[in-house]
């Protein structure tokens, strides 16, 4: 899918002003980034939000809460439905991604926590759904847990920056049947002997933050169903064959 | 200990009166998460703050002459990203320590190898990316060599294009 390139002064304006975002003029900036939108299209709305998720929100992590509350108060449904497809686009490309050299491969695992920190926030924490069609995380859990380490390197970090936005949620909550069902695969998950440690790190930081009794947690050894692992829709990229 | 190593340095002869306009180029071309602006004076941070908000920036300014608590309470919420960018003049001692601040742009060219490398220098963290852009007038022009041979390091004139592999943290986003 490629986009074209409005013209270089207005990708330099929209530079510019992203350069100068803050909390104290985002009034301001949004008006200005109104003004843009309004003179450029639908293409340009499309370019956007391309721009934002790929070279700011996945790069400016420390800046995700400032890009949320700039989408807020833009309040473009356009753009926000854009906007999701880019998040659900760029992490279909990072999960689809060659996971052999996961261990060493810092930066693409950042930019995937990046992109589910960001998931979670336009969604879970506005008290929206993620849907199965468009990503399942359950699945995605087991599907790695399939293919292995390398794999689960790449998944379980991102799936708990995802699930992270539950605490700024008041519908998904470690309680409901969606959120727990996950967080069981990840118990699960979590005791298997042989898991990574920063891996076993990770879900217990989340199940602190989500106030979630780690040991109480359900599991229904899933993982050793084969029958269901061997069926799971593939999300992930195929192994690699010897 | 303050090290050179992971900051790509460029530098851009402009007229004394073409700053402004320069860095307003810096500003449209570059991706800046968070930056640093270094001025020779503190009436000069203060002159060049107050024109480049006008002008649209997000920025804070600190420099010797504020009083110390004050200084820390802007380098906190500078730190904190409360805005984007700062202008200060020489008192960071300790080189920049802010994993956020990915460009640092010497509006006025120090005088020094010792006060370059305060500026530009990171303290520890190695392998921390940025970029430094040096504004250079026909008077800095001896300097600037002097400097760069005091310090061993490289300054570049700045190309058309930037790569942002040099200073965008982990800037390896793939297209379909």
């Amino acid at each position: 899918t490629q986009l074209k390139d409005p013209p270089a002064e207005v990708v330099e304006k929209v530079a510019f002003l992203c350069n100068n975002l803050s909390q104290t003029n985002l009034a301001k900036k949004t008006e200005e980034m109104n003004m843009i939108i309004q003179e450029n299209g639908e293409d340009f709305t499309r370019w956007l939000a391309r721009y934002l998720v790929t070279k700011r929100v996945t790069l400016e992590q420390n800046f995700q809460p400032l890009y949320n509350n700039f989408l807020i108060a833009l309040n473009d449904p356009v753009l926000d439905k854009c906007i999701k497809e880019e998040t659900y686009r760029n992490i279909k490309v990072l999960l689809r991604s060659d996971k052999r050299h996961a261990a060493s491969n810092f930066g693409d695992r950042q930019l995937l926590k990046n992109l589910g920190h960001w998931l979670g926030t336009i969604t879970i924490a506005r008290d929206r759904p993620i849907i199965t069609n468009e990503l399942d995380l359950k699945s995605l859990l087991l599907e790695a847990f399939y293919k292995g380490q390398q794999e689960l390197l790449y998944v379980v970090p991102f799936v708990a920056k995802v699930l992270l936005s539950c605490t700024k949620s008041s519908v998904f909550a470690p309680k409901c049947s969606w959120i727990g069902g996950i967080l069981n695969v990840l118990a699960e998950i979590h005791n298997e002997p042989d898991l990574k440690l920063n891996l076993k790190f990770e879900i217990e930081v989340l199940c602190k933050d989500l106030k979630a009794d780690l040991q109480s947690l359900e599991t229904r050894n899933i993982l050793k169903d084969t029958e269901r692992l061997l069926r799971v829709p593939q999300q992930l990229g195929d192994l690699a064959l010897l | 200990e303050l090290t050179l190593l992971g900051v790509t340095q460029f530098y851009a002869y402009v007229q004394e009166k073409q700053k402004v306009h320069c860095l307003n180029t810096l500003f449209r071309k570059l991706q800046i998460n968070q930056s640093i602006i270094f001025c020779n004076s503190t009436q000069r941070v203060e002159l060049l703050a107050k024109k480049i908000t006008e002008l649209g920036y997000s920025c804070y300014y600190i420099h010797s002459k504020m009083a110390q608590h004050h200084r820390n309470r802007v380098f906190h919420d500078f730190r904190q990203g409360h805005c984007r960018n700062l202008v200060c003049s020489d008192l960071l001692t300790r080189g920049i320590d802010i994993q956020a601040v990915n460009v640092v742009i010497n509006f006025d060219f120090p005088r020094n190898a010792e006060t370059y490398l305060h500026r530009i220098g990171r303290s520890g963290r190695f392998g921390h990316l940025g970029i430094a852009i040096n504004l250079i007038t026909y008077e800095d022009r001896f300097n600037l060599r002097r400097i760069e041979k005091e310090l061993k390091t490289k300054i570049e004139p700045i190309p058309k294009e930037v790569d942002p592999k040099l200073y965008v943290a982990e800037f390896q986003i793939s297209e379909e």
